[in-house]
């Protein structure tokens, strides 16, 4: 889901030289020309940032923050407040009334963007274009925790994944780590002294080259407050200590989006093959589906003309597997690509129990499935 | 009071070239005041005041196709695409927010509260402010290349 900037004010200049600044990244930009506008469209639209500004007719800066802070969906919304009155007295009312930061015009665009970069990751549209990390990628991992122990627990639950995992005590050293030699994902302690973790937080934010690096927070199960805390500044997750080696597993591969779709596709000539697993139909749906028609696109394009959905190494067919099929199904409809599914009788036989599968046709192999003659659907 | 006229025309000098250099990464140089080369097609206008501690009004004033040119810096923009008055309006009237805004922000810090008007822009040709005689009145100009911008600054007395 696109990430959504709120523009409040009654410039239509300074709003298009916010939009203009935000062009190049993946967000969208929604115009309020005054604080009653701006307080419809962000009940409506739910903005992940409010640039406010301070001096407008009608309903001033300071009306609508405080409206905002009483609105039960509104009240944690970061605000960014905007002002030409950089007066000392100004400053402080500005900085009483609980905004996430202000930006004082006139403004190069840089700063701008730096001061929205502490308040959210912005990811560029250039960065788009990469492909995704995959699970078997070399992940460089930091983790900046001042109990030695906790790196060494970390390194032996991961230590049969490629990723590489360096660790620091001390916080202020975190910072420069993140740089040279890189991370792509940082794991903190919330529990450092001095709101370490905060800070290097605030500070990742702050720098264009290290502003996207995700960083999850680490504390105990019943930390509960710092974990609200940690969620509004902008941690990627969670990790709850005692760590489960799955859940720390997940909660990485969640926050990188790693892709991990090529565990279940693959192509076979003219075909693409959909390999479903023997369990975690959750998780693979949920893979399958965010890469499905880009995939079978992918195929067409390139000349293929089918689709091999494999079950035979599925214990249980659920519904969760009937969607996912039936979705995949559509799918080759929509681009006219042949299908088939390949499934052993006892696979066969569960299809046979849910009415939305009851009629599907079956090959026995996938030998079979990539043999256009043994093919039962187009 | 001679006082705050020296000082309006101080932080004036200050915030004209700060803001249009953040704002269009144009420099602006001190020049003699020179009226007469504006823009004879026309003239734009952009002024905001000030009420308080000190009282006054800061005026802007440039030829139309500086404004234009001003809107495209401001908007990263080509000229051909600053395509309506409205445009050019609010850019205008925008810049001279920041101007006084920068103004302003001093004063109170010197210990003059005072607050701002919204920005208003005025058009026409060979436009010219008369006030009355106990309002205290300094013009001063700017350059950038052929470019002019003249900053006229007024201030009332206090009875």
């Amino acid at each position: 889901m696109s990430v959504k900037i709120l523009t409040v004010d009654d410039s239509k200049t300074i709003r298009m030289i916010v939009a203009k600044a935000f062009r190049p990244y993946h967000c969208t930009v929604l115009e309020a020309q005054d604080g009653i506008a701006g307080l419809a469209i962000a009940q409506r639209e739910q903005p992940d940032v409010i640039l406010l500004d301070y001096t407008m007719p009608v309903m001033d800066g300071f009306e609508v923050l405080a409206r905002l802070r009483a609105d039960r969906e509104l009240k944690a919304t970061p605000v960014i407040m905007l002002t030409a009155e950089a007066g000392r007295d100004t400053i402080i009312k500005i900085a009483n009334l609980g905004v996430r930061d202000y930006l004082i015009k006139p403004f190069k665009n840089e700063l701008l963007i730096e001061r929205m970069l502490r308040v959210l990751p912005l990811k560029l549209k250039s960065e788009g274009l990469e492909r995704f990390k995959r699970f078997d990628d070399p992940i460089r991992i930091l983790v900046v925790d001042d109990k030695p122990a906790i790196a060494v627990w970390i390194r032996e639950a991961l230590a049969d994944t490629p990723w590489r995992i360096t660790d620091t005590d001390q916080s202020g050293q975190a910072f420069d780590k993140c740089v040279d030699p890189g991370a792509d994902i940082v794991l903190a302690s919330l529990s450092l002294a001095n709101d370490a973790a905060y800070m290097l937080l605030q500070e990742l934010r702050s720098h264009a080259n290290t502003a996207t690096i995700p960083v999850l927070g680490m504390s105990i199960r019943t930390a509960t407050v710092e974990q609200a805390r940690a969620q509004e500044a902008g941690f990627a997750g969670n990790i709850t200590k005692p760590i489960d080696a799955d859940a720390l597993r997940n909660s990485i591969s969640r926050a990188l989006k790693l892709d991990i779709s090529y565990k279940y596709f693959k192509q076979c000539g003219s075909a693409l093959a959909l390999t479903l697993p023997k369990d975690s139909h959750q998780n693979a749906s949920d893979v399958v589906s965010l890469r499905l028609d880009e995939l079978l696109g992918a195929t067409v394009e390139a000349g293929g003309d089918r689709l091999i959905i494999d079950l035979s190494a599925i214990d249980t067919v659920d519904l969760q597997v009937v969607k996912l099929v039936i979705s995949a199904l559509e799918s080759c409809k929509k681009l006219s690509m042949k299908h088939a599914v390949v499934a052993q009788p006892a696979a066969k036989a569960m299809c046979r129990k849910y009415e939305e599968s009851n009629s599907w046709s079956f090959v026995d192999s996938f030998d079979d499935a990539l043999s256009p003659a043994k093919q039962p659907g187009k | 009071m001679t006082q705050q006229i020296d000082q309006l025309e101080e932080l004036t000098q200050k915030a004209v070239p700060e803001v249009f250099q953040v704002m269009l990464s144009m420099e602006l140089n001190a020049e003699t005041p020179a009226p007469a080369a504006l823009d004879a097609l026309g003239q734009i206008v952009g002024s905001v005041g000030f009420t308080g501690e000190a009282t006054g009004v800061v005026y802007l004033y440039s030829s139309l196709d500086f404004a234009i040119l001003i809107t495209s810096r401001m908007l990263g923009i080509e000229m051909a695409e600053v395509d309506h008055d409205e445009m050019v309006n609010d850019a205008f009237g925008e810049l001279s927010n920041m101007v006084v805004g920068y103004i302003k922000s001093r004063l109170c810090d010197a210990g003059l509260s005072c607050t701002l008007t919204i920005p208003s822009v005025v058009r026409g040709q060979r436009l010219s402010i008369g006030v009355p005689s106990e309002i205290q009145r300094r013009i001063i100009g700017f350059r950038n290349c052929e470019n002019h911008l003249l900053a006229e600054m007024l201030v009332k007395q206090k009875k």
